[in-house]
């Protein structure tokens, strides 16, 4: 145990891009002022893989990372759509997942939004359209760009997104 | 012999299955009239899945078969067509009604059921898994996939070879790479030109270093679902420093796209990165020996029988660790670098934990031997028309792809992904373990869906 604390101390913080912390904050300033009611103060997101390669997952997995630490940011990822505000989709919308991921949309509360995450939602990425891809027809808001889209990418797509709903 | 895939082709006037085993091939032509066959499932449980995958996709009929549900058509895909057949060119299909899909499911006083996914908690794929229960205690697993069934074989008929380069790329976000690799081999095959060997040992360290990040992962996780979560927050970083590692040699945090006549690598970024690894994997070794709550977990947890593992043609880490020998760098390029197979016995939880960090270390070793400053390149191009395959060890296990060229254009591409077996043998693991420990298991087994489902 002593050797780990050593360690600890040794490797200090991690957490990069603090810069963030600070606009975060003024967004959230504004945030609160439009509509602290409905998220207040912090951002609850789904993730629902729709057809992805799992690379989107994995950088998905690595915003929780001590390199970016998205939850200091007030965003965390929700274990239910019933806890959500957002969900996050990736992939092509496969054929047998069309109708879970409606049923996951359904079951959001209002108000909600989906955003998409990477290229796959919006135009197949290299995919091509076949029998078993449906194509996603979620009302999507916003898109964060990117094959798979770097987890920085994604936090600044979200604060991004944030902004536009100011 | 073990059988390595069973896979169909559609040949206009006839139709074919191959069998692909680690010694042999069989193939048998089958009329489109009444196109049946004997089952392997009785021999090869592991068969179970490509045969059902074939009935879904060709209309072939296997007898005696112990089980004949549908695999790749949910409740909604329509039953009735054959969408692998050549005749069949529609992109677009309706959806059908609802046909409910009878789950194994062990009825019984104060039995119950525990239905878990497609879409799960935490940030992963999806599938779905039925468990029985008898209270704490799994009596029987269902693994359902296929949620993820996007077609790539079929995309990628009618396409040039080089055209597919980047759907290769992205099957499977996590062993693309290895795919990548396996690929090219085979296109090197069709044109007739030997890899030089230089190029080898650098696609050799991208290969290394893709497994290297996939262990990493799992070492964080492992631990996380056994509730130690600083294990998690150290191993993350780690796999972070190795992701932007990657990112440095190849321009892509996952190596995606990485298929050049030539390749140049940053040995000095590589090695500066590898050093800290070593002394960053010693600490976590000796760290997570001393925690005895987190090996009370591991140990006996999701315990794969060397004989179950053999039944089903087990590979990769998930086989070894079950003292079963068998890896693809098993031959003479890989050994002249100090490959070692590193060879479990238990074949439980905590075996596949260490055998992890094990293989990291002779993965560490292996690329600071195989640095090489020549530079030799192919030129991939003027495909011969037949049929190649080509076999490579991914970060999950052995990857197989067949291919076959017809004039100028992909004919047929088969994967067999390693998570295709080793998904199937996954309910042998489980049975009175607790449900809680079966996120634990599933980490340990670390199988891709994407992969998989294709």
């Amino acid at each position: 145990m002593i050797r780990y604390w050593e360690k600890r101390f040794k490797s200090g913080i991690l957490t990069e891009n603090i810069e963030l912390d600070k606009e975060f904050n003024a967004i959230k300033k504004e945030l609160k002022k439009s509509i602290k009611k409905n998220f207040a103060g912090s951002l609850a997101i789904r993730m629902v893989d729709s057809g992805s390669c799992n690379a989107c997952e994995a950088e998905c997995n690595a915003l929780s990372n001590p390199y970016y630490d998205l939850e200091r940011l007030g965003i965390s990822f929700v274990a239910s759509p019933r806890h959500a505000d957002i969900m996050l989709l990736s992939g092509v919308m496969t054929f047998n997942m069309y109708h879970h991921a409606w049923d996951c949309y359904e079951q959001m509360p209002n108000p909600k939004w989906v955003i998409a995450l990477g290229d796959c939602a919006k135009n197949l990425s290299v995919f091509e359209k076949t029998y078993a891809i449906k194509g996603v027809d979620l009302p999507i808001d916003y898109t964060i760009k990117g094959c798979p889209p770097s987890p920085k990418d994604i936090i600044l797509g979200l604060l991004e997104f944030l902004r536009s709903k100011e | 012999m073990r059988l390595v895939a069973r896979f169909a082709k559609d040949l206009i006037d006839s139709f074919e299955v191959i069998d692909i085993y680690d010694n042999d091939i069989k193939r048998y032509t089958l009329s489109k009239d009444n196109p049946t066959l004997e089952t392997l499932t009785i021999k090869y449980p592991a068969a179970l899945w490509m045969e059902k995958k074939i009935n879904d996709e060709f209309g072939i009929i296997f007898k005696n078969s112990f089980d004949t549900r549908n695999t790749i058509k949910h409740e909604y895909f329509p039953k009735n067509i054959y969408p692998m057949r050549k005749s069949f060119s529609k992109k677009e299909i309706e959806f059908c009604d609802f046909k409910e899909y009878k789950y194994e499911e062990i009825e019984g006083d104060s039995l119950f059921v525990v239905p878990v996914g497609p879409i799960h908690a935490g940030i992963i794929e999806p599938g779905h898994f039925q468990f029985s229960q008898a209270g704490e205690e799994i009596l029987h697993l269902e693994v359902r996939h296929f949620y993820k069934y996007r077609a790539i074989e079929k995309m990628c008929e009618g396409k040039k070879p080089l055209d597919i380069l980047q759907i290769i790329s992205r099957v499977s976000g996590n062993e693309s790479i290895a795919y990548q690799v396996a690929y090219r081999d085979i296109l090197a095959q069709s044109s007739g030109i030997e890899i030089p060997k230089s190029l080898k040992q650098k696609y050799a360290i991208l290969l290394e270093l893709e497994r290297i990040i996939h262990h990493l992962t799992d070492l964080g996780f492992i631990p996380n679902d056994a509730g130690f979560g600083s294990a998690l927050a150290f191993m993350s970083a780690a796999s972070e420093e190795a992701r932007r590692a990657m990112k440095k040699l190849t321009n892509h945090r996952f190596g995606f796209d990485t298929i050049k006549s030539e390749l140049d690598l940053d040995y000095n970024i590589l090695n500066e990165y590898l050093k800290k690894l070593k002394d960053d994997l010693i600490f976590f070794r000796d760290w997570i020996e001393d925690i005895p709550s987190v090996w009370d977990r591991f140990d006996t947890t999701g315990v794969l029988s060397k004989k179950n593992a053999i039944k089903y043609g087990a590979v990769g880490l998930v086989a070894r660790a079950s003292g079963v020998k068998i890896d693809c760098r098993d031959n003479d390029f890989y050994k002249s670098f100090g490959y070692e197979m590193q060879v479990g016995k238990k074949g439980d939880v905590g075996e596949r934990f260490t055998l992890r960090i094990k293989e990291i270390f002779n993965s560490i070793e292996m690329i600071e031997r195989m640095q090489t400053d020549s530079s030799e390149s192919i030129e991939l191009k003027d495909f011969k028309d037949g049929e190649y395959h080509s076999f490579i060890e991914s970060s999950i296990g052995e990857l197989f792809i067949y291919l076959s060229i017809k004039n100028g254009v992909v004919d047929r591409l088969y994967i067999r992904d390693p998570s295709h077996i080793n998904w199937q043998l996954f309910h042998t693991t489980i049975y009175k373990d607790i449900i809680a420990d079966f996120p634990l298991i599933n980490k340990s087994f670390d199988l891709s869906y994407a992969g998989n489902d294709l």
